[in-house]
């Protein structure tokens, strides 16, 4: 038998998640979750193909993963190869996306189109085709000619979020206000526009950095052995013992963890200000 | 003597006139308004004053001086943006005192100064605050008096006005004329509305299609509008077509009209004859005022404005508005056959446009 005139209390006006919505979050998380959890447990079990859960654990893995020589240097190029990148999509993008925002606006839908490109074109051909055209000394094969590509690569990734945010603060006309009040380029750009956008260049930074720390074509085609990235190291040691794969992958996402944590806290002032602005839009 | 001078001023945009021949003379600390619909060019040549957008033709001086070619970032000059355009990542202070940096003033000056200006918008206990903290008034008060801080020669106001709620928008006007007065500071000031431009300014340019329409005192815009456009666009004005006959009378279709001056019309010349609502006399008895214009009509619509009430009355097929006072208004029904009456003085004959 139901109530048909349940009394309405003011508790029950808060919306609660119901049995379906509470099932799709749960198998999304699941979803989710699973590998990575299954990663973390992988690294520190010693055997793990006749049980649901391992047989017991050690830290052995480790150990050797932080014994193998390429380790550091394949870490440390790793690093290189995404702070290189991150610097050179924020002083080639930034500026771009500023002026065609205020100078070009005609232009806007033409490079929204090209941002999309590095989507469309496969890593393969995008890699082997730079290895084609620059196949002359000092470039052919060298790490510049990897963090070039993989600029184009991540591109789309440091472009929309800039662009979303100077959208968002009508840059021209803050532009203008400032160019009145006797500001320059530079000034404009270094203390009106920049830090309303940190939010949108600090996004942008962690797409880049995540997308690039774990990029594996396009390193393997273009300087290979050359210059061994960790992702590189990862696929190696997937053939070689699955274990040690999965410490890595644990280092992995750590440092990328750790990373992100670094630019949003380095960034959080600015993004402070930016945030308060956005809120109040 | 002229402080702000456009010379011959023209702008295209891709061949189409955006500004055609604009010349005007500003005196020193006057307020001009440039007043026209949208797409006229007034926010375009306000703009080229400021060093937004090159000139394609003319000059502009400033204080004898030629700043044509000079970027805004040196033009000494102070603007009012419509969507207010304070920084949103700094606090008010920081949004005054930011001209003031960039001239590398002393920091404890820079502080003097703000404070002065906050007071001279009288918002002094909102120094520490960040812009979106601020009601929209409150913004544009601001941006106000960021603009004054660095004690510019000329201050430009884009429509400053139009993004506010009526009430602040009136309170707000005369809070800038105030201002504009006590600094006696040179000002150009763009709007769309006729009521702005009409009660805050020394002289008021009507614009219409790049070109300039009119140049005088609001009275005069008011009063003897010189083109059709002006006095179409300003204020509200019944037309009645028809051709000049004699020396006093239009002939329309089904009336004639008694003017007072044909002076530079031809006999049998195409004319239309403006009349302002508010000069119209509605009386529900045939009047008899010898000299005067007496037509007969019947009332269609009857709207409440406040002080007065709108009547629109048909006159052989023709809408004319007549404004009566609520002390006549109770003996006006509608469908009520009335008498409309107003005096040959309060016809403004002008010319057809030949378009």
């Amino acid at each position: 038998m139901k109530h048909p005139q349940k009394p309405v209390r003011e508790t029950d006006t808060k919306i609660r998640p119901t049995g379906w919505q509470i099932l799709c979050i749960a198998l999304f998380l699941f979803y989710m979750l699973l590998p990575i959890v299954s990663t973390y447990a992988f690294s520190v079990a010693t055997r793990w193909d006749r049980t649901i859960l391992p047989e017991g654990y050690t830290l052995e893995f480790y150990i050797r993963a932080f014994q193998t020589s390429y380790f550091t240097i394949t870490l440390r190029n790793s690093l290189i190869l995404s702070v290189a990148t991150i610097v050179v999509s924020l002083i080639v993008i930034v500026p771009t996306v500023y002026w065609v925002h205020t100078r070009l606006i005609g232009l806007k839908p033409w490079l929204d189109v090209l941002m999309i490109l590095p989507f469309g074109i496969p890593t393969v051909v995008l890699a082997l085709a730079l290895v084609q055209v620059y196949n002359f000394p000092p470039i052919a094969r060298s790490p510049i000619l990897l963090i070039g590509a993989v600029v184009v690569y991540s591109m789309p990734f440091m472009y929309r979020p800039v662009s979303n945010a100077l959208q968002a603060i009508d840059a021209l006309t803050l532009t203008e206000a400032g160019q009145i009040l006797g500001a320059n380029v530079f000034q404009v750009l270094s203390k009106i526009i920049i830090p309303n956008i940190l939010p949108g260049i600090l996004s942008g930074t962690l797409l880049v950095f995540s997308t690039v720390f774990a990029e594996y074509t396009l390193t393997s085609l273009i300087v290979g052995a050359g210059f061994k990235t960790f992702p590189l190291l990862l696929v190696e040691y997937t053939r070689i013992n699955g274990n040690i794969a999965a410490a890595f992958s644990v280092v992995s996402f750590t440092i990328a963890w750790l990373f992100s944590i670094l630019i949003l806290w380095g960034g959080s002032k600015g993004q402070n200000a930016s945030a308060e602005t956005i809120q109040a839009r | 003597m002229s402080y702000l001078e456009l010379k011959n001023v023209s702008k295209f945009y891709s061949g189409v006139v955006a500004v055609q021949d604009f010349n005007l003379e500003i005196d020193k600390g006057s307020l001009v308004s440039f007043l026209g619909p949208s797409g006229c060019g007034k926010t375009t040549t306000l703009r080229m004053i400021a060093g937004f957008g090159r000139l394609d033709e003319g000059t502009i001086l400033l204080d004898g001086e030629d700043i044509t070619d000079v970027p805004p970032n040196r033009r000494d000059i102070g603007m009012v943006f419509q969507a207010y355009a304070l920084f949103p990542n700094m606090t008010v202070q920081g949004n005054i005192g930011f001209g003031l940096l960039m001239k590398k003033t002393p920091k404890k000056e820079i502080k003097k100064k703000v404070d002065h200006v906050l007071e001279l918008v009288r918002l002094q206990d909102t120094a520490k605050r960040f812009p979106h903290q601020l009601s929209g008034g409150q913004q544009q008060r601001i941006a106000l008096a960021r603009a004054l801080a660095v004690q510019p020669r000329v201050l430009l106001l884009d429509e400053p006005l139009s993004a506010l709620d009526a009430e602040v928008r009136v309170v707000l006007r005369g809070e800038i004329r105030r201002i504009q007065s006590e600094l006696a500071i040179t000002t150009v000031y763009v709007t769309h509305d006729q009521e702005e431009a009409l009660s805050i300014s020394d002289k008021v340019v009507v614009m219409n299609k790049g070109v300039i329409e009119q140049v005088g005192i609001p009275e005069e815009i008011y009063r003897a509008p010189k083109t059709h456009f002006v006095a179409t666009f300003i204020g509200t004005a019944n037309q009645f077509l028809g051709k000049v006959s004699g020396t006093n009378t239009v002939m329309c279709n089904h009336f004639h009209l008694l003017v007072d001056d044909l002076k530079g019309f031809n006999e049998g010349q195409r004319a239309v004859v403006l009349v302002r609502p508010e000069t119209i006399q509605v009386q529900p008895d045939p009047p008899e005022r010898k000299g005067w214009n007496i037509i007969p009509g019947e009332v269609e619509t009857i709207t409440f404005h406040g002080a007065v009430t709108r009547l629109g009355v048909n006159i052989y097929g023709q809408r004319v508005a007549a404004d009566i006072t609520v002390a006549h208004t109770k003996s006006i029904s509608l469908n009520q056959k009335i008498w409309l009456l107003f005096s040959p003085d309060a016809c403004q004959v002008m010319a057809v446009d030949e378009e």
